[in-house]
């Protein structure tokens, strides 16, 4: 994220070295308890995201310790967090779901980021007509019952693509829930670039801009984007975690995808022995939880961060 | 200055119309306005809030605010017209040729990048130099605006400048790539009265060492009688007078351009608040654009109105050297409207 180059320039700079705007964003954030806390929690999330395959105690797909103790064991030292009833290692299986949910939060919002962020944008820069007719549409994108949506077209989908070339694609069923997440994702981020854009684009300084020969390309990339960042950082933040815990939801209801590890689909397995092994449903469920809390804490802290007298 | 009429003017406005073309109506915030800027002259653009001058500054550089449209006139600029240049060629222009001081010097800085970085980039693009040269340039210029320590501001970001150095910037920013013309709307409105001197001398020592011309947009008089070569009197889109700036102050001959002056407190004199030592005021409101007076825009509120004012409007009509007034009661022709 941005923090990183930030911190770094930060050690090496001298003290005298003045703060820019993102410098200055990072050193308000420092000192936010809650924001530091979410970044800790995302931070161990990329982390085991990064390093599951060596840090795992066992194959993700490993049953063995069905044969070996049987399932539903509960915490031992060979199993920390136990196994569940098909015989997973659940703490494994937690570990694994981590590059899934951080695959979905991000590619979610990347795709949201790139439509919003272009709808948005040409809708708060051209203003008039094109604005009324963008925001008409993004108004029709917001009263879509997007679960249901999703739900839905994860299912056909699933259904049209058996014994079509597609079905070889590696993990094709949690890629069309990315994108699906993303294509409904979007509302939110054009209408904050729109407002940052309205607010941005009659500002003194893309005047003088202007008037200095900036063309209509140098304006938008390089006057007005840039200074709607810190607003859709913030907004981006919380959408990662919206999609992650979206992705849980629908993985939880059975239609995440088989071949893929993740958390709402490890309850969605276990959730019927919570009663005999509830190890197995604690460990993704607090995985969800912390994760999605640290990215809300995150942006909480980043809008504090970069707007600090919204703050009361 | 040269001599007038000698020279052909820098910058030729011809009979220039600007209209907001909004949900209301159509507010005629320029309404047929003439004026000249010889080289290296400076010439005040006064008027009350409202009457056209910013935005005939702006349609200058063909940046009128969005639902706005010139239509009619030209603006003759170095021998071209602005009005029909590509929009390409407009981008040469701007900046280059023919740059702007903003009022608001807090938000006319983009905050996010440092002086040096928003400066610099001007000077490349324009002079397609390579960064040593730019940040030379900046700094150079840096200098010329009494910037102390030139190099070491660079890294600076906007918000670390106090109001007056912003300005500074500004000017810095504008001269960069030694512009023939300046606009300057309201350089001084925002700053303190003791830093507004200073711009000001500034703004004039280096329009003589740049050998720029200026067009000065302001309400303030005394700025104008401060800086300006001649002054042009605006009134809700219209010119009603422009003379050489001492002629104006020693005798104005547009109803206006005297109530204006008579308005102004003056050091010299005791106000009170009983009629006879009031300072006098203007009576009336600036007149709704949308739908401005008949005649003479000036005639609700000019003492001397007669009933032709009503019907007639008034055109610019030359009583002395260099001396042009639109007024009917100073011989001004007219056509009904």
């Amino acid at each position: 994220m941005t923090e990183a180059p930030a911190a770094a320039a930060l050690a090496t700079a001298p003290p005298a070295r003045p703060p820019g705007m993102w410098r200055q964003g990072w050193q308000r954030f420092r000192r936010n308890r809650t924001g530091m806390l979410g970044l800790t929690l995302v931070c161990i999330v990329v982390l085991v995201a990064l390093s599951c395959a060596w840090i795992a105690p066992y194959e993700p797909n490993d049953q063995s310790a069905m044969m070996r103790f049987g399932s539903r064991e509960g915490p031992t030292w060979a199993h920390l967090f136990g196994t569940d009833r098909m015989g997973y290692d659940v703490l494994t299986r937690v570990l694994y779901g981590a590059p899934t949910a951080l695959a979905v939060g991000i590619g979610a919002m990347l795709v949201a980021s790139v439509i919003g962020i272009l709808i948005g944008g040409i809708s708060g820069y051209l203003g008039g007509m094109a604005d009324e007719l963008l925001m008409r549409f993004t108004e029709f994108f917001l009263v879509i019952p997007v679960f249901i949506v999703i739900l839905a077209v994860v299912r056909l989908f699933g259904i049209v693509v058996v014994g079509s070339p597609l079905e070889s694609i590696p993990y094709l069923n949690l890629m069309t829930i990315i994108l699906l997440l993303g294509l409904f994702g979007w509302p939110s981020i054009a209408r904050m670039t729109r407002a940052e854009f309205l607010r941005l684009k009659e500002m003194e300084f893309v005047e003088a801009a202007r008037c200095i020969g900036a063309t209509r390309r140098d304006i938008i990339l390089r006057h007005i984007l840039p200074n709607a960042l810190p607003s859709l950082v913030v907004i981006v933040a919380l959408g990662i975690g919206g999609a992650i815990l979206a992705e849980a939801m629908i993985s939880f209801l059975g239609f995440g995808d088989p071949k893929a590890i993740s958390w709402g689909q490890l309850l969605f397995f276990n959730y019927e022995a919570l009663k005999v092994a509830p190890w197995a449903s604690i460990a993704p469920g607090s995985a969800i939880f912390m994760t999605v809390l640290g990215f809300n804490l995150l942006a909480d802290g980043l809008s504090d961060a970069f707007n600090p007298r919204l703050k009361q | 200055m040269t001599e007038p009429g000698a020279a052909r003017p820098l910058l030729d406005v011809r009979d220039l119309r600007v209209h907001f073309f909004t949900g209301a109506g159509i507010v005629r915030a320029v309404d047929g306005v003439d004026f000249a800027v010889q080289p290296q002259e400076t010439l005040g653009l006064v008027g009350e809030s409202g009457s056209g001058k910013t935005v005939t500054s702006l349609t200058l550089l063909r940046l009128s605010p969005r639902p706005a449209r010139v239509v009619g006139g030209r603006i003759d600029f170095e021998g071209e017209d602005i009005l029909t240049k590509s929009e390409k060629a407009m981008t040469g222009v701007r900046g280059k040729r023919m740059a702007m001081v903003f009022q608001n010097p807090a938000y006319s800085l983009n905050p996010i990048y440092s002086i040096g970085d928003q400066l610099g980039e001007i000077v490349r693009w324009h002079e397609k130099v390579g960064r040593r040269e730019g940040d030379a340039r900046v700094t150079e210029l840096l200098r010329l605006v009494g910037i102390t320590d030139p190099g070491a501001r660079l890294r600076q970001f906007p918000h670390e400048l106090s109001g007056g150095m912003k300005q500074r910037v500004c000017i810095a920013r504008a001269l960069l790539c030694n512009p023939a013309l300046v606009l300057a709307d309201e350089p001084t409105t925002n700053l303190d009265v003791t830093i507004q001197a200073q711009i000001l001398d500034l703004l004039l020592e280096l329009k003589d060492r740049f050998r720029t011309s200026m067009v000065l947009v302001t309400h303030d008089m005394g700025v104008v009688a401060r800086m300006a070569d001649r002054i042009t009197v605006m009134y809700a889109g219209r010119i009603c007078e422009t003379a050489d700036a001492r002629t104006i102050f020693r005798s104005p001959q547009h109803p206006y351009t005297r109530a204006l002056l008579e308005s102004m407190p003056r050091v010299d004199h005791s106000y009170a608040r009983d009629d006879a030592r009031r300072l006098p005021v203007i009576a009336g409101r600036p007149p709704n654009l949308i739908e401005p007076p008949t005649g003479c825009r000036f005639h609700p509120r000019c003492p001397e109105a007669g009933e032709e004012c009503r019907r007639i409007m008034p055109e610019p009509k030359a009583i002395g050297p260099g001396h042009t007034v639109s007024c009917l009661k100073r011989g001004s022709s007219g056509v009904a409207a």
